[in-house]
């Protein structure tokens, strides 16, 4: 069967199923009595296991089984939830997703079987249920086999009887029990005629002494006399091993006994090959996947090592699955619609351009533009729908990470967050979890004090931050607060002088803002010591200059001593907008609506000077004027006057009056770059083109306030 | 001549001769997008001086650079022979130049080449990667990539 085309749901699939892992074992490490969480859980290391195991990935999913095998023991109430199972989980999961991310660029799993991970969920397995440790008793037969010559082995032919995993869970129990597991092979006299006679009488002797758990032939087979002089047989029961035998032996017509002690690790190590074997025969009949053949091969021969140069063979290339979005059907059917509408509104269009008398027909191509109109506006809008997505795909992998965090830096606190259902335009929501994660991190690293001095300073001893999001007009609002030590300045300012980045006299002038802005100049880092979490000064410019890159921007407010919040701003799409067109001199500029709080008139005398820059007072407000043909190089109008136009923009709490000529009118552009090898003043954020054709350039307001 | 001509053909490359002022120039044809007649050019503030603006090439813009004013010529007169070549050296990304008249494709190969020197003095060559001889006259090759992106270097030492 090729599987290939079933790669991208896989992936998909996978990739949910690993968050519902996630999340629901952060609740269960809060609740480890949870039921549903445990059962939850359950059921997605499960359907993990069966895809990984159709798509033929039998690392992953011999990973997701034993994890499997835990979640089941914890959900049969045998074992409790410790935080050291948690932390291997975890260890899983990061597997698993390491797992993915191959299978993503190469459609391949990879060499890595992380064998530490499956034995340390395997030991806390049996920790977990009483039972003892199953390295050692391993270890013990492994010494008899040394010892006891090759034939023995032959002899005793309970050992090759296959396992299914039902009976390994039954045979666990037994043993958590404190029966023995004891297997039997019966040598029947080769002269012996009846030989389903006999062996239904060893039968009958062992239900004395003990449960049958498995025969090998079946116990069908043996009553149809279908083997040859022996069967194999493992038992559980109380009785000693020379007890069976001689039991046994009273059967007439018994040649020998073979007996030991039956070790549940050696079975089960053995049905796991069976299975791989299973699973490699299943993958070589599929010529259409060669590189897992491969990769099979491969592991046949290195069954161990990580195989360096496996992966990197392919790595560096395309990767194989297409990125897909999920996309709500009634969405598309809306856009369908849409579809329809608009060719119907061309029909119209064309119909009037055909019929002949062209003079009377003013109203009505009016009335089909304006019918055009409303239907673009409308496609637009569910396009932009369509490419939005919750910020929950991005941050719900947050709370894990503040959790490996607690871990790490050795502090107690708490992410909180709101507002995930808050929609981005889907490539902002894909460039937007880096910077998150670094704003995070700070917070808990540099951010949160440790408990102790939380403790002293009379703070709760278990820090929290805070991640909210909303929208904001046309802006979406992510805010990363803490309730830590918050930002010294004065720390800050020291630094800079230190650092030369600036002059002790500019220090004094500077003002709580400039400081904190300071922050966001590259290589600047106020963190005495570099750890492994921050701090290692590439921090905060990189996260400014990405939040730039989506449009946005980013600030930073602090109280020394309560914590400090980051506010990043984010446009609520890149590609159209609606915006303001003004006139300067001769040239035609956009400004988007986003950022406009109102537009005024305003009398020259209104004008008022500080610090020899222009500001007008609106309403109460001093608010600083630009005069936008001075900062554009545009040639100046010749004559003043009366009155300016002032396009009042805001950036964050910020407001600023740019002056224009004229105002043109509202108009829904498209935004292109420039290109990269103009230079990109960061006043002009694009450029978007009119319908006569002409170009027009598109100000950044949040450049110039 | 022509014999060897025949023989290397296999490795003589197209140049675009375009004239600006009095002298000509080649531009290696591989990157040649499409040549266009010069149209309106929306300024662009605060760019570099010798970039005109950006223009709407069907649907995208396009920054156009004067090579007048990158070699330190006369400003340029816009006439009836202008053209904006458009250039493409990687995808997404494409950029014109304005020359004043575009003349013919020409053939040249390795053996009509000079190699350019380098002179320090010469602000047009650093842009130069060599010479060719076509018929009578001298084709100033343009190293297209150094024309086009800025080197920072360059700017702090001016």
């Amino acid at each position: 069967m090729d599987v290939s085309q079933y790669l991208e749901i896989f992936i998909d699939e996978t990739k949910e199923h690993l968050q519902t892992l996630s999340d629901q074992l952060l609740i269960l490490e809060q609740e480890p009595e949870n039921e549903d969480t445990i059962n939850e859980i359950f059921r997605a290391a499960h359907s993990l296991k069966g895809m990984a195991g159709t798509m033929g990935y039998k690392r992953m999913q011999k990973l997701t089984h034993n994890m499997e095998n835990v979640f089941s023991e914890i959900r049969n109430g045998k074992m409790k939830v410790q935080a050291e199972l948690v932390d291997v989980l975890f260890r899983g999961l990061d597997a698993l997703e390491s797992y993915l991310n191959n299978i993503l660029e190469t459609a391949d799993e990879g060499t890595e079987d992380n064998q530490d991970i499956l034995n340390d969920l395997n030991s806390i397995l049996a920790k977990g249920t009483g039972a003892e440790i199953p390295a050692e008793p391993a270890k013990e037969t492994v010494k008899q086999e040394a010892v006891a010559p090759a034939n023995d082995d032959n002899f005793m032919k309970f050992k090759e009887i296959a396992i299914s995993e039902y009976e390994i869970g039954t045979l666990e129990k037994a043993k958590e029990a404190g029966q023995n597991l004891v297997g039997i092979t019966v040598y029947i006299a080769e002269n012996c005629i009846l030989k389903a006679a006999r062996a239904f009488l060893v039968f009958k002797a062992l239900e004395d002494l003990g449960e049958v758990i498995k025969s090998e032939p079946s116990v069908q087979d043996i009553e149809d006399e279908k083997f040859d002089f022996d069967f194999s047989i493992i038992l559980i029961t109380k009785e000693d091993k020379e007890k069976i035998k001689s039991a046994i032996l009273n059967v007439s017509e018994i040649k020998d006994v073979a007996i030991d002690d039956f070790s549940l690790q050696q079975e089960k190590e053995q049905a796991k090959e069976k299975e791989q074997e299973k699973a490699e025969e299943k993958k070589e009949e599929k010529p259409t996947q060669p590189a897992m053949v491969q990769a099979a091969a491969a592991t046949q021969e290195a069954p161990k090592k990580a195989q360096p140069a496996q992966p990197a063979k392919k790595s560096g290339g395309k990767p194989v699955v297409n990125r897909s979005v999920r996309v709500d059907i009634e969405k598309l059917d809306v856009l369908m619609n849409l579809v329809s509408e608009l060719i119907i509104a061309k029909n119209g269009l064309i119909s009037i351009g055909s019929s002949e008398n062209g003079a009377k027909d003013g109203t009505a191509f009016n009335e089909q533009v304006e019918y055009l109109e409303r239907v673009t506006t409308n496609l637009h809008e569910s396009v932009m729908k369509v490419r939005m997505m919750p910020i929950e795909t991005v941050v719900n992998k947050f709370p894990r990470m503040i959790r490996d965090l607690t871990k790490k830096l050795g502090k107690k606190m708490e992410l909180y967050m709101s507002g995930e259902e808050t929609e981005l335009d889907r490539t902002v929501i894909d460039e937007i979890g880096d910077p998150l994660q670094h704003l995070l991190r700070n917070a808990a690293d540099h951010g949160l004090e440790s408990n102790e001095e939380r403790i002293a300073l009379g703070k709760p001893e278990v820090g929290s931050i805070f991640l909210d999001a909303y929208q904001d007009g046309n802006n979406v609002v992510i805010e990363v607060r803490d309730n830590g030590k918050g930002i010294d300045t004065e720390k800050v300012k020291q630094k800079a002088i230190d650092k030369g980045t600036i002059t002790p006299e500019q220090a004094e002038t500077m003002t709580q803002k400039d400081i904190i802005d300071l922050l966001f100049r590259p290589s600047f880092s106020t963190a005495e010591k570099i750890s492994d979490v921050s701090g290692r000064g590439v921090g905060l410019d990189v996260v400014k200059t990405n939040v730039e890159k989506l449009g946005g921007d980013i600030e930073c407010k602090t109280v020394l001593g309560e914590g400090s919040t980051f506010i990043i701003r984010l446009p609520l799409t890149l590609a159209i907008i609606q915006a303001l067109m003004v006139e300067l001199g001769d040239e035609k500029y956009a400004i988007p609506l986003g950022s406009i709080e109102t537009i005024e008139d305003v009398p020259l005398s209104d004008i008022k000077y500080v610090q020899t820059k222009e500001v007008i007072n609106l309403r109460g407000t001093v608010i600083p004027l630009i005069r936008l043909d001075e900062v554009l190089d545009v040639e100046p109008r010749e004559q003043e006057a009366e009155s300016l136009t002032v396009v009042i923009v805001k950036k964050g709490e910020k407001l600023a009056g740019l002056i224009v000529d004229n105002l043109i009118g509202q108009l829904e552009i498209v935004i292109k770059s420039i290109g990269k090898y103009i230079n990109n003043n960061k006043m002009i954020s694009g450029a978007a083109i009119l319908g006569d054709g002409e170009v027009a350039l598109i100000i950044d307001a949040n450049a110039l306030v | 001549m022509e014999n060897i001509n025949s023989t290397q053909e296999l490795q003589s490359k197209q140049y675009i001769c375009v004239k600006i002022g009095t002298e000509q120039y080649g531009i290696d044809i591989q990157y040649v997008e499409n040549i266009v007649r010069m149209q309106k050019i929306t300024r662009v503030p605060k760019a570099q001086t010798y970039f005109k603006g950006v223009i709407n090439l069907r649907g995208e813009i396009v920054p156009v650079m004067s090579l007048r004013l990158k070699f330190n010529l006369e400003p340029d007169e816009y006439t009836n022979t202008t053209r904006i070549i458009i250039l493409k050296l990687e995808p997404q990304a494409s950029v014109g130049l304005i020359v004043d008249e575009v003349k013919e494709v020409v053939d040249l190969d390795p053996s009509c080449i000079d190699k350019a020197t380098y002179n320090a003095n010469d602000d047009k060559s650093q842009f130069i990667s060599g010479v060719g001889k076509h018929e009578d006259g001298l084709i100033s090759l343009l190293n297209v990539a150094d024309v086009i992106i800025e080197k920072d270097k360059d700017n702090e030492v001016k």
